[in-house]
């Protein structure tokens, strides 16, 4: 580095500025009013919630908004850059990438509600984009995409290029106009290298803020781990970008410390410190919004209602650690009431004063969260390296019962949609279904079906199914049969012989709507987290990843080659050699010979002695 | 061949047949072979037949039936790369090294009446051309052409070799006296108004003019200098050639200095490409927040620039505010100095790599540059901050580069003095005023990155000199002889690029050549032929376009994916394969 000299600029110059500022403020006057309008805007919020297994809850939600430019992609002032430049360079006009590590348990955490619908995501990494281009130019747009989002992730979302990766979905996933793309790598592992790029994405990454909460050895200790960015863009809107985390944590107390014995009390009390390891000390300065929540599940607002007590922040159950600053009720899409919501306002706290909302129970309670109508989970069966089935269950969990009268044809509508790779060549004729343990025919159960079969090497199968279950089944079963398939082997993972991973099937229930709204709020009240949630939300629910293991070659393979066809052609060419130097007359003479001269030695020694 | 032999000497049994009398006492001595042909028939009758001969020769023959298939099998697809044409350009350029021709036209303004004699301005003509063996070996200037004009109130003359542009009465000697932008303009249609195609011609006019305030040089925007004053003739040659040969032909820099043409890099990717990304960053944002109206005021000022320099880079410009970016190097606070001040040594550590994530564009692919120019705004603990000189001065323009990757500046906000209030949080903006001076230093430094002088002192020239500043931040002149030095370099780069690619594809020969490698050589090395033409001709930004494209194209070919791809084994492992 060098330093540089340069004299204050002349007169000349300064004259000839001041005359282009003049020209400038007036311009910029002009378009200020409109620039106040449509200004990048960032907000940052935090949901906490107790969970019935002595777990707790956080989702941080940010967003980050830039309004429709011509110099989007150039200039920013808050707005990530690197995001807008991929926006503009890929033409996408919806993009969601999750990365998690762990699996969302629907019994425990809920499945009926947007936290599940919205943020479960399948183990290792998610992918999907619409792009705002000609059908021709997606599949070759999308591999450039994988290749950009992999560097700025630092994963290996570049796998997802191969054809045999991805697929196109018409409506088993969302309803779309063949500009979709899906691609799923269940494998991936998930850690701080994939985070930090994502901090990075925030104006104050984690120094500042409620990201700051994000302490990497309590958030990696959890037992479920979601990070996901997803984009907007349309020329109306510009684009809005919502980064989430949840994460799942054991609250670290002093009583809770052994995960087992309870010390008592069946819930842990925890706050922000527990979970955490830091408190909250203030916004991220930039953040046009900051806050937190604590969301209280109906199955303890209930309870509540029951013990008689008003849904407080202090009541007869438990007792908030600080007084919200508002509380919301939220109302399921059946207007009823669902769950409490107490907000703090982070603004009103810094580093002096900071905040650390807990909660702390005063009875022991018991609750369970609402689930999906069917619990559904995916398995394999067969044996061997040949052939198996893939078989997916449906466990009614008694919900449709509440909800719908049990009249003799009420039917209930489940969309699956599922993915393998090639080299699960999956039979889709061999497609049975039992209902309660009783063979159905197809045409009974299913309503319609998708299927892209799977091409060697260049497709993977591709299926989407939409089924109807009568109400009054307790459980219903699909099995499709499948041959293990052989892969080159140079084409095999490093760790061939623990199995390939199958993605998750998505199961969805385009009957129930997990939505919430809140009648009391505010209408000034803006929270990008609770427009999320109020947004219209399919409930959904990932199948587990199945591990398939295949035929694994002896990987010492090729030497064993090289060294049988050496032998071979060394006895080829010594039989050769031999066939053509040898002369077996000439040999059994001269071995006479020798045989005879040996004698006549021996006689002639003999001789001598004698 | 061997075998052979052994098969042969088999058939005759080389020992000797009649020593064995003497020797037959020795026990160890071998039977002789007489002793028992006697009794036994002889081992052949006849002469050994054709068939195993015939046998021999069929296994030989098809091992060399075998060999061309197995060559065709294991042909290797390689397109012919012209290495005849690549040494050849590479010989041109090292005997020629690009020159550009260009022309001297000094005009004399005479206040007094009368025609000029025509024979002066010959005179003056030949005494101006023995004063080019000043100019310096690195220049790539060419064959300079000199031109005079004089001109008086009675007429014009003009010397025999002279096209000159000049229109005659169209300023004279009383215009000088009139303000230095305004003459600029005038002089710059007198000379025909246009910065032309084709040669490029200097003007440096000498301007009569006795008002006793002394001599002074003006070098203007465009391609002309003017002197004004009372000169004497000896006087205004040596100023016509030191004006020429310093400025028009190297930039002001000085014999040992570092810039323009004396081996400092271009910070141009090599694909032609540049993104200037500009950052602001708030060191504490806790403190106060800082944002900037950079859209319109920046590209105001930058587009000038970036167009005037389109010939040599394709520049596209960015900007983003980032926050909490604290610098990484350590300042102390000076009483004496009312701030903190931070020395020379500790600028390389300035830059904090791990919390200014100034992240490399999309838009910057493949092999284009980025040069990041950051604004820092210290956070109140370390505010005001100064850059101090090894001198001991506090650096005027609290700012510093660094070569290929860019510019930082120090920026102050208004009202920071030592222990000044924290302004908790508040966002503000940063005024246009300050923008638009931190841009003119970020012009200045940019000019610095190619190779320029930041400004110029009058150093070495004895009378005072101005040089008027153009809103492009390069004048004409300066970027005349950017353009010169890039296609320059563009060219012995693209020559080196393109020599390396032929040398390597000759010493691999089992290296696959894709045909598209080829046609980029081709198209690589028209356009450096295209680029020299242009240079002969002394049209520089063309042939700086040229080079560029050349240079790019050899790039391509070398680093094209297919080259990288491959695995090349040796010969010996390509036969150990093969006969496998």
């Amino acid at each position: 580095a060098r330093a540089l000299m340069m004299p204050p600029s002349t007169a000349r110059r300064l004259c000839f500025l001041s005359l282009l500022l003049l020209l400038l403020l007036l311009a910029a006057a002009a378009s200020a009013t409109a620039d106040a309008a449509a200004a990048e805007e960032f907000t940052e919020e935090l949901l906490l919630r107790p969970l019935p297994d002595r777990k707790a809850l956080a989702h941080f939600h940010f967003r980050s908004s830039a309004p429709p430019a011509s110099a989007a992609g150039r200039h920013h002032h808050l707005f990530p850059k690197a995001i807008s430049q991929l926006v503009q360079k890929f033409h996408i006009s919806e993009l969601e990438l999750s990365f998690t590590q762990g699996r969302w348990n629907y019994e425990q955490w809920g499945g009926y509600d947007p936290m599940s619908t919205n943020n479960a995501k399948p183990p290792g990494v998610e992918l999907w984009a619409i792009f705002d281009l000609p059908l021709a130019e997606i599949d070759a747009t999308w591999k450039n995409l994988t290749h950009t989002l992999s560097g700025l992730f630092c994963a290996s979302i570049n796998f997802l290029e191969s054809s045999t990766a991805f697929s196109a979905p018409r409506w088993g996933f969302k309803l779309n106009e063949g500009n979709l793309r899906y691609g799923a790598l269940p494998r991936e592992a998930v850690c701080t290298e994939n985070l930090t790029p994502w901090l990075k994405l925030l104006p104050c990454r984690d120094k500042a803020g409620i990201a700051s909460l994000l302490y990497r050895p309590s958030v990696y200790k959890g037992y479920y781990h979601s990070q996901k960015l997803k984009l907007k863009s349309s020329q109306s809107l510009g684009i809005i970008l919502d980064q989430t985390l949840t994460v799942v944590l054991q609250p670290n107390t002093v009583s809770g410390k052994q995960l087992h014995s309870t010390g008592g009390q069946l819930q842990p009390s925890w706050s922000m410190e527990h979970l955490f390891s830091k408190k909250l000390s203030g916004k991220c300065l930039v953040s046009k919004s900051s806050r937190v929540f604590v969301e209280i599940e109906k199955g303890i607002v209930d309870n509540v209602d029951k013990a008689g007590s008003d849904v407080s922040s202090n009541n007869d159950l438990f007792v908030l650690s600080t007084a919200p600053d508002r509380s919301l009720k939220e109302l399921d899409n059946l207007e009823v009431q669902s769950s409490s919501l107490y907000e703090y306002d982070v603004n009103n706290y810094n580093s002096d004063k900071p905040l650390n909302v807990g909660i702390t129970w005063k009875l022991p309670l018991i609750w369970s969260c609402t689930r999906a109508p069917y619990h559904a989970s995916r398995f394999l069966m067969g044996s061997g390296n040949e052939r198996g089935s893939i078989a997916m269950s449906f466990l009614s969990t008694g919900l449709d019962k509440q909800l719908v009268d049990s009249s003799n044809d009420c039917s209930i509508k489940a969309v699956v949609f599922q993915v393998v790779p090639w080299y699960v060549k999956v039979y889709y004729h061999s497609l049975e279904v039992f209902i309660d343990g009783n063979s159905k025919a197809i045409s009974e159960v299913v309503d319609k079906i998708h299927v892209t079969p799977s091409e060697d090497k260049l497709l993977p199968g591709t299926m989407e199914m939409l089924l109807k279950f009568p109400c009054s089944m307790q459980l219903a079963t699909l099995t499709l049969d499948f041959d293990k398939g052989f892969l080159h082997i140079d084409e095999y993972p490093p760790d061939a012989n623990q199995g390939f991973d199958i993605p998750s099937a998505l199961v969805s229930f385009p009957e129930f709507n997990s939505s919430r709204s809140y009648p009391e709020a505010d209408p000034l009240f803006v929270s990008p987290l609770l427009e999320n949630f109020k947004e219209d939300g399919v409930v959904k629910s990932y199948t587990e990843v199945l591990l398939v293991p295949l035929t694994t070659p002896d990987f010492s393979m090729p030497y064993n080659v090289i060294t049988f066809t050496c032998t071979v052609l060394a006895l080829y060419f010594g039989s050769l050699l031999n066939a053509l130097r040898r002369r077996i007359g000439e040999e059994e003479r001269g071995l006479k010979k020798l045989l005879l001269g040996n004698c006549n030695l021996h006689c002639f020694s003999l001789n001598l002695k004698c | 061949a061997r075998k052979m032999a052994e098969i042969a000497g088999d058939e005759t049994p080389p020992l000797p047949s009649s020593s064995g009398a003497e020797e037959s006492s020795l026990l160890s001595s071998p039977p002789s072979p007489t002793a028992i042909s006697g009794d036994e028939p002889p081992p052949r009758t006849r002469k050994p037949g054709t068939k195993r001969l015939v046998l021999t020769a069929s296994v030989l023959l098809s091992f060399l039936v075998g060999l061309p298939l197995l060559l065709k099998s294991t042909e290797i697809h390689r397109s012919p790369l012209p290495s005849d044409a690549i040494a050849d350009l590479s010989r041109r350029l090292q005997s020629h090294p690009p020159s550009f021709p260009c022309g001297l036209h000094a005009v004399f303004l005479r206040s007094g009446p009368g025609s000029p004699v025509a024979s002066l301005a010959d005179q003056l003509e030949r005494a101006i051309s023995t004063q080019h063996h000043l100019l310096p070996a690195s220049s790539t200037a060419g064959n300079i052409s000199v031109s005079v004009t004089i001109q008086s109130g009675g007429g014009c003359t003009s010397s025999t070799a002279a096209a000159s542009p000049w229109r005659c009465g169209l300023l004279t000697a009383a215009d000088s006296v009139r303000d230095d932008e305004v003459f600029d303009e005038l002089l710059h249609s007198a000379l025909g108004g246009r910065d032309g195609d084709g040669m490029k011609v200097y003007t440096i006019v000498i301007a009569e003019d006795d008002d006793g305030k002394g001599t002074r040089v003006v070098i203007g925007k465009h391609r002309h200098a003017w002197v004004v004053g009372k000169v004497d003739e000896a006087e205004a040659l040596s100023l016509i050639g030191n004006v020429f040969i310093k400025y028009f032909m190297n930039g002001g820099i000085e014999e040992g200095e570092t810039g323009i043409g004396k081996g400092e890099f271009m910070p141009v990717g090599s694909d032609g490409n540049v993104v200037l990304s500009f950052s602001l960053l708030n060191a504490d944002p806790n403190d106060w927040v800082y944002d900037w109206e950079f859209k319109n005021i920046g590209e105001r000022i930058l587009t000038p620039v970036v167009e005037a320099l389109r010939p040599v880079a394709d520049i596209n410009i960015e900007s983003q505010v980032l926050y909490h970016t604290p610098k990484s190097s350590y300042s102390y606070s000076d009483d004496k100095l009312g701030g903190n001040v931070l020395s020379m040594g500790d600028i390389p550590f300035f830059v904090n790599s791990n919390e200014w994530h100034l992240d490399t564009s999309i838009s910057a692919t493949g092999r284009s540059k980025v040069l990041q120019f950051v604004v820092y705004i210290p956070s109140a603990r370390e505010c005001p901050l100064y850059l101090q000189l090894p001198d001991g001065e506090l650096s005027k323009t609290n700012a510093f580069i660094s070569p290929m990757w860019g510019g930082v500046v120090i920026w102050n906000p208004p009202g920071c003095s030592v222990g000044s209030k924290k302004a908790h949080g508040t966002r503000r903006q940063m005024s246009s005023q300050e923008l638009m001076e931190t841009l003119e230093i970020f012009i200045g430094q940019l000019r610095q990155l190619f190779g320029l002088k930041p400004n110029y002192h009058a150093q070495g020239m004895d009378v005072a000199t101005k040089f008027l500043v153009s809103e492009k931040g390069f004048a004409q002149w300066e970027l005349d002889l950017l353009y010169r030095h890039h296609a320059c370099s563009n060219l012995l780069s693209c020559v080196a690029t393109l020599e390396s690619l032929s040398s390597l594809v000759q010493s691999l020969p089992r290296m696959i050549v894709m045909d598209e490698i080829g046609r980029q050589v081709e198209l690589s090395l028209e356009a450096a032929s295209l680029a020299q033409r242009n240079a002969t001709l002394g049209i520089g930004d063309s042939s700086a376009v040229s080079a560029t494209r050349a240079r790019a194209l050899a790039e391509d070919a070398f680093f094209h994916p297919s080259i990288m791809s491959i695995s090349y084994a040796s010969v010996e492992h390509y036969f150990a394969i093969y006969m496998e």
